[in-house]
C-alpha cells in the first residue's frame, strides 16, 4: 500500500532534518516504538509493537537511511519480522522545503504486510498504517514545536 | 396369534424403512452436545502438536533455531523436516500422483506451509513454543495468478521436479506446469465451431473457496509400544484408505493400524486428503510413545488444509439459428496450488469434470484441462460435489446462458430444446459418460410451472420498463438451472485412488432376538447414515429400523470401504447394503422353508416374513426367523445369520434436478435479496425425504455462500486475506434464503434400490441458480459474464460499469 501527505512543521529546515536523524526523536515518534538503536551511520535497530485488529505483535528489524539527499530529502528504507505474526517491510521518501521559519514535510511511503497479521486484519491494514503515519508525523512535529 | 396378523401396509410403515421421513437418530446426542468429536478425546499422558507455519508464500529457509522452544518448560519435541528425512517422512504422496512435504523442505511454496512441529505436554505451552521457532527466510519471487505461472520466465516453484518432462499424468510443458488432461474429440469438435451459425464464446471463473467445515481437522496418534499397535483417532472421511496410505508410507503393518473416525463435524471434502498434522502427529507420537493430538484452527483450516475449485475455463459453443447445440468446447486452466494433492480418481486429474455437455444433447465436443503450480495451498478436493462436477455445471449452465443472449432466445427455451430426451436414455455423452436414466423435460416443466416462469417473466420485463423510467432502482433476477451430475464413484475398472479400488461394502449380523448391526465402509458426517441405511436394510429383511444398529468409521471392525465423498455412500455403500440384506434374506427363506414344512421355493417374501405360496395364515417372521438360526439345527445350514457384501457398482449414477433463483438486486448497494428458490430434485428412489430436503436445504446454502461472497482470495504477495470467519463468507440463519423443495423419481437402473444419491445435488445445482439470477437481472443493460462471487461490491461494480449509476 502507498501513502502520501504533507504537513507542515513549526520549525526550520536545518532543525527537521536534524530530527529525522535524531534516533531519540524518532523513537518517541514512532508509534509502539520500544526500542531504537543506531548500530552504524547508515542502520539502526528497531523493536516496535505493532497491533492491527485482533494481532499484536512485537517487530524487530533494521532501518536503513539514505541521506544522499540532505539537507532537501531523505529516505528510509525497513524490514522486520514479527515471528508468527509476520513480516512487515517498506520505504519512505521525505521532502522538506523551507517555508520561512517553518518546514513542509511531504512523504511518501509504502508498506508491505504478510503473514497472520496480513491475514487477521487485511480489512484493517490501510486504515492502520495511515493513522500510523499520521501519528508519527503528528508526535514528530509536536515534539519539534515545543 | 396368525389370525391377529396387521395389513401389509401398517406393518410396512413399522419398519420404518424405504421412503418413510424416519427422525435422524443421531440427532439424540447432536442436539444435546453428547457428540463425540475427534477433539473430545483425552487420553492419559496426551501430548498436542503445533505447527510453525511460513508467513510468505514463497521463500528459502536458510536456518530454522529451535533452541529457545525446546528450552521452554513442558516442550517434548520439535519436529522439522532434518528430523523426518531420515524415516523418509518429509515429503508424502499426494492422492493426485504428486508428492508434497510435510514440513518445508529447503523451501516454502505457500502461506501457512508447515515448517516445524512443535510437541509440548500442554496446549498453550505448544503454541508458546511455536512464538520460540526462530526461522530465517529468503524471500522468493511469488506466483499467485495460474497464468502468469506459466510464463517462460515465471519463478520455478517446484525444484524437486527439476527436469522432469512428465508426471503422474503425462507430459509436463513447463517447470510450473503438471498436466494437460484432454476428453472428446479435438478436429470434430473444430470443424463444428468453425462452420456454425452461432458460436458464443467466454471464459467462465469458478473462483477458489473452501468447504470451511464447523470442525476443523485434526487427529490423536497413539502409538502402543508394548503390542506395537498404532491407533490414530481422526477427522477422515475415508478411514479404510487412510489405513492402508499410513502403512504404505510408514512400513507398519495394515494389521497394526487402526483408524477411527468418531462423530464428525462436516467434511464437504476437506477431511478427505491426508494432512501433514497426520504424519507428524504419527511420528511424534511414535518418538515419544505418547498419544499425540493435533488440532487445526480456524485460520490454519482455511489457509493451509484442502482449497477447492479455482477452475478458469473458457468455452465456446456452437448452435443453428433456432437454437440447437451442435458443438463445445471447453479449455480449464485449473491452479492446483504449490502440490497437486487434489482428491480425484487416478485416471481423472480433472475429476468428472467430462460431465461438462450437462442434461444437453450435444454431439460433439472436446475438453482439455491444464493443472498448474502457483503458490497458493495444495488441494483442489470435491467440496460437497463429486469430483469437478460443480464446475462443469457453473461452466455449461452459463455457457447455455451466455449462448442465450447471443442467440437472443429465451434460456428456458433454449434448455428446452437441448435437453436429452427420456427415449435417449442410456445416453452416451460425447465426452465419454454412459447417463443411466433422466427425464429432464419433465423436471423441467415441473419446475417452470411450479415458479410461473411466464409470469416472472413479465414481471422482470415491467421491472426493467420502471426502472429505465426511473420508478425503481432494483432489478430482478431469475436464475435457472438444469443440471446433471455424476455420482458414486465408482466401478473399480476406471475407478481408483491410489490404486486401491472404489467399491464398498456392509457387513450385517442379526442377531438372535432378531435385531441388527450393519457395519459400512463409509463414514457420516453430518448426512444420517446411521439414519438411512438403517431404512435400506430394515425395507430389504422385514427389521424395524429401529432395531438396526448402523456402525462405521472404525477400521477394526467395518469392513472395508472407500470412505464418504462425491455422494458415493448412497449410490456404492447403500447398494452394498442392500446386496448384503438380500443374501440375510435368501438364508432366511432356506430357515423358513424348514420350520414351515415346505420347500425353499414353496415360501415368499411378504414386508417382514415368509409366508407359505397360496396360504398367507402360515409364516415365520423374520424375528422368529433370526431366533431359529442361532438356536435351532438346521440340516444342511451353518448356524447364524449374517452377511457381507462388497459392491463394485456396474456405473456411476446421474442424479439431476432443476433449480430455479428469482433475486431483487439493489442497483445502488449492490445488496441483493432471494425471493424464492425453488429446487427440484431427481435423486433416483427417495429413501428419506426428510433427510433429502436437510442435504437440499444445507448443500443449497453452501452454494449460496458460495456463489454470493464466499472466496480464499489472495494479494500479490500471497497473503491469504480471507483468512478468517470475518473475511471468509459463511452464512448465518440470518443470510439464509428460505427453500421450496420438489421431486420427481426417475430410479437408476443398476443400483439395487434405484437410489442416486442426493448429498452435493444442491450445491451443483444451485451455485449456477444463484450466480445466473445475478446475471438475468443485468442481461437486459448488456451484461454477458461476471465473475463470482457475487458479493455486494462487484455486484455494485457490476452496476457501475454498465453504467446504470447515472
Amino acid at each position: 500500500m502507498e501513502m502520501t501527505d504533507e504537513i507542515r512543521i513549526k520549525a526550520p529546515k536545518a532543525r527537521v532534518y536534524e530530527a529525522l536523524n535524531d534516533p531519540a526523536v524518532l523513537k518517541a515518534a514512532i508509534p509502539g516504538c520500544e526500542s531504537l538503536e543506531q548500530v552504524s551511520d547508515e542502520e539502526l535497530e528497531a523493536k516496535v509493537v505493532l497491533k492491527v485488529g485482533p494481532v499484536k505483535a512485537t517487530f524487530g528489524g533494521k532501518v536503513t537511511l539514505d541521506r544522499s539527499g540532505a539537507p532537501d530529502s531523505f529516505s528510509l528504507k525497513g524490514e522486520g519480522s514479527g515471528g508468527v505474526a509476520g513480516f512487515a517491510k517498506g520505504g519512505a521518501d521525505v521532502e522538506l522545503v523551507a517555508d520561512g521559519d517553518e518546514t513542509i514535510l511531504r512523504y511518501a511511503a509504502k508498506a508491505e504486510i504478510g503473514g497472520k497479521i496480513a491475514m487477521l486484519g487485511s480489512r484493517l491494514i490501510n486504515s492502520t498504517a495511515q493513522k500510523l503515519a499520521e501519528q508519527f508525523f503528528t508526535n514528530f512535529s509536536a515534539r519539534l514545536a515545543s | 396369534m396368525n389370525d391377529m396378523t396387521p395389513p401389509k401396509d401398517e406393518r410396512a410403515v413399522a419398519l420404518k424403512g424405504l421412503g418413510a421421513s424416519r427422525k435422524r437418530v443421531e440427532d439424540v446426542r447432536f442436539t444435546q452436545g453428547k457428540g463425540n468429536y475427534v477433539d473430545d478425546l483425552k487420553l492419559p499422558g496426551m501430548l498436542f502438536g503445533d505447527f510453525v507455519r511460513s508467513p510468505y508464500a514463497h521463500a528459502r529457509i536458510k536456518s530454522i533455531n529451535s533452541e529457545k522452544a525446546k528450552a521452554l518448560p513442558g516442550v517434548v519435541a520439535v519436529l522439522t523436516a532434518a528430523d523426518l528425512a531420515p524415516l523418509n517422512l518429509h515429503w508424502m504422496p499426494t492422492l493426485a500422483g504428486d508428492v508434497q512435504m510435510v514440513l518445508a523442505d529447503g523451501k516454502v511454496l505457500f502461506q501457512g506451509q508447515e515448517v516445524a512441529f512443535v510437541v509440548a505436554n500442554d496446549r498453550y505451552v505448544a503454541a508458546d513454543a511455536v512464538e520460540l521457532v526462530e526461522v530465517e527466510y529468503e524471500e522468493l519471487p511469488v506466483v499467485v495468478d495460474p497464468f502468469k505461472a506459466q510464463a517462460p520466465d515465471a519463478p520455478v516453484l517446484r525444484e524437486d521436479l527439476a527436469g522432469k518432462t512428465s508426471g503422474a499424468h503425462g507430459p509436463r510443458r513447463h517447470h510450473n506446469h503438471i498436466f494437460t488432461w484432454e476428453q472428446g474429440d479435438r478436429d470434430a469438435t473444430e470443424k463444428v465451431l468453425s462452420s456454425a451459425d452461432v458460436v458464443a464464446e467466454e471464459m467462465v471463473y469458478y473462483h477458489r473457496t473452501h468447504p470451511c467445515p464447523l470442525e476443523t481437522c485434526g487427529c490423536v496418534a497413539s502409538m502402543d509400544k508394548v503390542n506395537g499397535k498404532l491407533t490414530v483417532h481422526g477427522t477422515f472421511q475415508a478411514p479404510h484408505a487412510v489405513r492402508t496410505v499410513a502403512s504404505l508410507i510408514s512400513g507398519i503393518a495394515e494389521h497394526n493400524i487402526r483408524i477411527i473416525s468418531p462423530d464428525i463435524g462436516g467434511g464437504f471434502g476437506n477431511k478427505v486428503g491426508v494432512y501433514p498434522g497426520y504424519i507428524c502427529a504419527i511420528v511424534a507420537s511414535i518418538v515419544t510413545g505418547k498419544p499425540v493430538k493435533w488440532i487445526e484452527d480456524r485460520m490454519e483450516n482455511l489457509m493451509a488444509t484442502a482449497f477447492a475449485r479455482d477452475y478458469w475455463m473458457k468455452g465456446r459453443i456452437s448452435a443453428t439459428k433456432d437454437g440447437r447445440i451442435t458443438g463445445l468446447s471447453c479449455h480449464v486452466t485449473a491452479d492446483h496450488g504449490a502440490f497437486d494433492a487434489c482428491a480425484d480418481p487416478t485416471k481423472f486429474p480433472a475429476g468428472f469434470f467430462n460431465i461438462c455437455t450437462g442434461s444437453y444433447d450435444i454431439p460433439v465436443a472436446h475438453l482439455a484441462v491444464d493443472g498448474v503450480y502457483t503458490n497458493k495451498a495444495p488441494g483442489g478436493v470435491a467440496y460437497r460435489c463429486s469430483f469437478r462436477v460443480t464446475e462443469a455445471a457453473y461452466f455449461i449452465e452459463r455457457m447455455i446462458e451466455v449462448l442465450a443472449i447471443k442467440l437472443g432466445m429465451d434460456a428456458a427455451e433454449l434448455r428446452t430444446k437441448n435437453f436429452i430426451r427420456k427415449d435417449q436414455f442410456p445416453y452416451q455423452s460425447a465426452l465419454g459418460w454412459e447417463y443411466d436414466s433422466g427425464d429432464y423435460h419433465t423436471a423441467w416443466d415441473k419446475a417452470l410451472k411450479a415458479v410461473d416462469y411466464a409470469g416472472l417473466r413479465r414481471e422482470q420485463a415491467d421491472r426493467i420498463a420502471d426502472f429505465k423510467a426511473g420508478k425503481t432502482r432494483k432489478l430482478l433476477g431469475i436464475g435457472l438451472t438444469h443440471f446433471t451430475e455424476i455420482v458414486g464413484a465408482g466401478p473399480v475398472k476406471n475407478c481408483d485412488i491410489l490404486g486401491l479400488g472404489m467399491f464398498d461394502s456392509c457387513e450385517i449380523r442379526i442377531h438372535p432376538t432378531g435385531s441388527a448391526i450393519a457395519r459400512l465402509g463409509t463414514i457420516s458426517q453430518g448426512q444420517g447414515h446411521a439414519t438411512t441405511f438403517a431404512q435400506i436394510l430394515a425395507s430389504e429383511i422385514g427389521l424395524p429400523a429401529d432395531d438396526i444398529t448402523v456402525e462405521e468409521g472404525d477400521t477394526d471392525t467395518a469392513p472395508y470401504g472407500l470412505g464418504t465423498y462425491g455422494s458415493r455412500s448412497t449410490p456404492v455403500a447403500g447398494a452394498a447394503t442392500a446386496m448384503a440384506g438380500r443374501k440375510i434374506r435368501a438364508k432366511a427363506q432356506m430357515i423358513a422353508a424348514y420350520l414351515l414344512e415346505v420347500h425353499d421355493d414353496d415360501v415368499e417374501w411378504d414386508i417382514d416374513r415368509f409366508v407359505v405360496k397360496g396360504a398367507p395364515e402360515r409364516f415365520k417372521t423374520m424375528k422368529e426367523i433370526a431366533f431359529a438360526a442361532y438356536n435351532q439345527a438346521i440340516p444342511g445350514l451353518e448356524p447364524g445369520l449374517e452377511a457381507v457384501s462388497y459392491y463394485d457398482p456396474p456405473n456411476m449414477t446421474y442424479p439431476f434436478g432443476a433449480y430455479i433463483c428469482v433475486m431483487e438486486i439493489d442497483v445502488d448497494t449492490g445488496e441483493h435479496k432471494v425471493r424464492q428458490f425453488y429446487a427440484l430434485d431427481d435423486c433416483g428412489t427417495r429413501i428419506n425425504p426428510m433427510i433429502i430436503e436437510g442435504q437440499v436445504h444445507g448443500g443449497a446454502t453452501e452454494g449460496y455462500a458460495i456463489a454470493m461472497g464466499q472466496e480464499i482470495a489472495y494479494d500479490e504477495i500471497g497473503n491469504v486475506k480471507t483468512g478468517t470467519l470475518m473475511d471468509f463468507f459463511l452464512p448465518t440463519a440470518w443470510e439464509t434464503p428460505h427453500y421450496t423443495t420438489d421431486f420427481t423419481v426417475t430410479p437408476s437402473p443398476h443400483h439395487p434400490i434405484g437410489a442416486k444419491g442426493v448429498g452435493e445435488s444442491p450445491n451443483v445445482g444451485s451455485v449456477p441458480a444463484f450466480s445466473n439470477a445475478v446475471h438475468d437481472a443485468f442481461r437486459a443493460f448488456g451484461l454477458t459474464q461476471s465473475h463470482m462471487p457475487h458479493d455486494h461490491w462487484r455486484i455494485w461494480k457490476v452496476a457501475h460499469d454498465l453504467g446504470l449509476h447515472g
